[in-house]
């Protein structure tokens, strides 16, 4: 008698929540979905209508966005490899004890917690050929951001800065819970650090570790404000990325048919990367 | 029988959402359908001094018409999101606001949408305006808005340094590199808006004029232009009579190095001689075309909504903020060049005498391409800007590719 009743409160408890996710989320994304099939240019109402995969094919057809897709990928690639790499040893050793470590600890956070834009603002500034620090500590007047591989430079360093301590508090975070005496077993089994850290410490961490690499491809692959900050694309196009397409698209061109085409290719490849980055996690926890 | 349940919530659910939603369109609308003052809802961006004449003109205006009460709708201060709040009430079909301003280079593309009123209907009289400034509110034939202020980019150059503005670009490099050799305060010979954004556009077109080039989107890849920009770029990398930095900058940091005296010229709007009072460049500012004829006109627009109900009382306001007296005032106040040729008179001379300088500048300024998908073509403008102020691609490849791809988007729109 008694299940009716509290299966109805279930439903009415979880009711806002699946409200707000289905206005928010779900909605969103169907009508976006619904735009990319269409013509919808704000300031050409009289040109709206269906129109097919059309928006799909003059995307996939464009040799510009085809540099944007490699561009973004390069980026995601060395950015993030990067990224854990120096997360990881930054984790390592905040995970011994030293003294004010837990001060040091803090201190690491704050990147994190400084917003994207003022972080950007703040490299922008050091970065600038007149007054900036870095001109000032090598005696030049170079131009970073007017340079493609100096812009691209400073935006991964800008990235990186902000989001090393991202992966390292995620990987510290795995490495308190691996047991103390596991190392203690292998010590008095003769295995030395290195042999340690290869064998105990990395496997024993890789649940963190996919985490922190799940986070940091998603939101590498959609990097826009450091980018609009520091370089807005330039110098010509060489630092425009998919996410400053999909703005550019939206926002200045009011097409929100070519924007909602380029947004949607962002989400399937989204979730391409998250399936498949799952996919190899599962596999491996079967086999051990 | 759950899943029924379920369902029920949440379609509910939906529905109080839906609802919530759909109240908050058409509010203003409709409000004095009754006996009391007729109210017109006046969007703009205004902040500071600019909203402090804004609001003292209108205040004037209720004075001398009470029958009409000016609501001002204060929209964002960036010009993109400006234009975006704009078209969201224009796609509802919102009959506010009644009337706007709205930046030089939108109004065609607002009238090929069908949202502006032809203004041609209330017999404006078009003559008054700076003639120059009224191509940018034109669309097949038609006015579709007026200008409410002008602004003209031109050369400013240091009357202490440049006896006589340069007459061509070859002048100024000179007299720019003798200026930095005489004087080792002056650190740059030019200082331009190199930055990837709109001013650079504004900048290029300048010096474009200079050479007897113009931005024609369906023939963008000529002799004077190639000229113009491969001048643009050896300013920065070969005459190195520009920093580096420019390839950064935009108009407030090419004010500073010319205000503080860092630069011999610079190209900038009108607004720096207020800005450089106190600077070490005070006193010593003179503004004239980029060699003899290159000069950008900018302006901002009044426009009315093409569903407003109170088209008469907007046009009066239009009138009232148009007027020659009106214009004095805010020039005075804000710097902003007036839009009216009757305002430039004595009365505006005796207490900002270098208004004859912008108004020289302003008669042979030129608007940037109208065309109703001038976002698209300000888009390829500035990455071939980019890209060529970094000395990433040779000018005259840039020019080429983004000329073609510029008649592209022009004929198809």
């Amino acid at each position: 008698m008694a299940r009716p009743s509290s299966d109805r409160l279930g439903y009415l408890l979880v009711a806002p929540t699946v409200l707000i996710l289905l206005s928010i989320t779900a909605f969103p994304l169907a009508y976006n979905l619904w735009n990319s099939l269409r013509h919808v240019v704000l300031t050409d109402p009289s040109s709206a209508g269906f129109a097919g995969l059309e928006n799909y094919r003059a995307l996939l057809g464009d040799p510009q966005f085809a540099q944007v897709l490699a561009r973004t990928s390069l980026f995601t690639v060395v950015s993030v490899s990067v990224q854990m790499a120096v997360g990881l040893m930054v984790a390592l050793v905040l995970h011994r004890r030293f003294r004010g470590r837990g001060l040091v600890r803090a201190a690491v956070l704050i990147p994190w917690a400084v917003p994207t834009v003022v972080a950007a603002i703040s490299w922008k500034t050091m970065l600038d050929p007149q007054s900036g620090v870095l001109s000032f500590l090598f005696g030049v007047d170079t131009a970073w951001l007017a340079g493609e591989w100096t812009a691209w430079i400073a935006i991964a360093v800008a990235d990186g800065w902000k989001t090393v301590p991202f992966v390292a508090i995620i990987l510290l975070a795995g490495l308190q819970v691996i047991p103390g005496d596991i190392y203690e077993a292998a010590r008095v089994d003769g295995s030395g650090a290195w042999h340690a850290f290869w064998k105990l410490t990395l496997p024993l961490l890789k649940p963190a570790l996919m985490v922190a690499l799940i986070f940091r491809t998603l939101s590498a692959l959609l990097i826009f404000d450091v980018i609009f900050i520091l370089t807005g694309g330039g110098p010509g196009d060489t630092t425009e990325t998919l996410s400053y397409v999909t703005w550019r698209e939206f926002l200045v061109e009011s097409d929100f048919g070519g924007g909602g085409a380029v947004s949607v290719l962002m989400l399937v490849l989204s979730l391409v990367i998250a399936g498949a980055y799952t996919r190899l996690f599962r596999l491996d926890r079967r086999e051990g | 029988m759950r899943i029924a349940r379920l369902t029920v919530a949440l379609t509910t659910g939906l529905a109080l959402v839906t609802a919530c939603g759909g109240t908050d369109g058409g509010k203003s609308d409709g409000a004095d359908a009754g006996g009391g003052p007729e109210t017109i809802v006046f969007a703009l961006a205004g902040l500071g001094p600019e909203g402090e004449a804004t609001q003292a003109a209108i205040k004037d205006f209720e004075r001398a018409n009470p029958s009409i009460k000016v609501e001002v709708q204060v929209l964002s201060t960036d010009a993109t999101q400006y234009l975006q709040q704009l078209q969201h009430r224009f796609v509802a079909g919102s009959g506010t606001p009644d009337v706007f301003k709205v930046d030089g280079i939108y109004p065609a593309s607002l009238a090929k949408a069908g949202w502006l009123l032809d203004l041609d209907t209330l017999k404006p009289d078009l003559g008054a305006f700076m003639p120059s400034s009224l191509t940018a509110g034109r669309y097949q034939g038609k006015t579709y808005a007026v200008p409410w202020f002008i602004n003209t980019e031109g050369l400013f150059y240091r009357t202490d340094l440049v006896k006589v503005p340069p007459k061509t670009p070859e002048e100024l490099v000179a007299a720019a590199q003798a200026a930095m050799k005489a004087n080792p305060k002056v650190k740059y010979g030019l200082a331009f808006e190199g930055a990837k954004y709109e001013g650079a556009i504004t900048a290029f077109l300048a010096m474009a004029g200079g050479f007897g080039g113009k931005l024609d989107p369906a023939n963008l890849d000529t002799p004077e232009n190639r000229r113009a920009l491969r001048f643009m770029r050896d300013s920065i990398h070969q005459t190195k009579i520009a920093p580096q930095a420019v390839t950064g900058w935009k108009e407030g940091e090419v004010q500073q190095a010319f205000s503080s005296g860092q630069a011999v010229f610079a190209l900038n709007w009108p607004f720096v001689f207020s800005a450089s009072e106190g600077m070490p460049a005070a006193g010593k500012i003179g503004f004239a075309p980029f060699a003899g004829t290159g000069a950008t006109l900018g302006a901002e627009m009044l426009a009315i909504n093409g569903k407003s109900a109170h088209t008469a009382a907007s046009w009066k306001l239009i009138q009232h903020l148009t007027s020659a007296d009106v214009q004095v005032k805010r020039a005075l106040a804000t710097g902003n060049p007036p839009s009216v040729t009757a305002a430039y008179n004595e009365t505006l001379f005796a207490e900002a005498p270098y208004f004859k300088q912008v108004q020289k500048v302003a008669e042979v300024a030129v608007q940037r391409p109208v065309a109703t998908n001038y976002p698209k073509i300000s888009d390829r403008l500035q990455t071939m800007l980019s890209s060529v102020l970094s000395n990433l691609t040779p000018p005259e490849q840039a020019l080429t590719t983004a000329a073609s791809e510029v008649r592209d988007i022009a004929a198809n729109g």
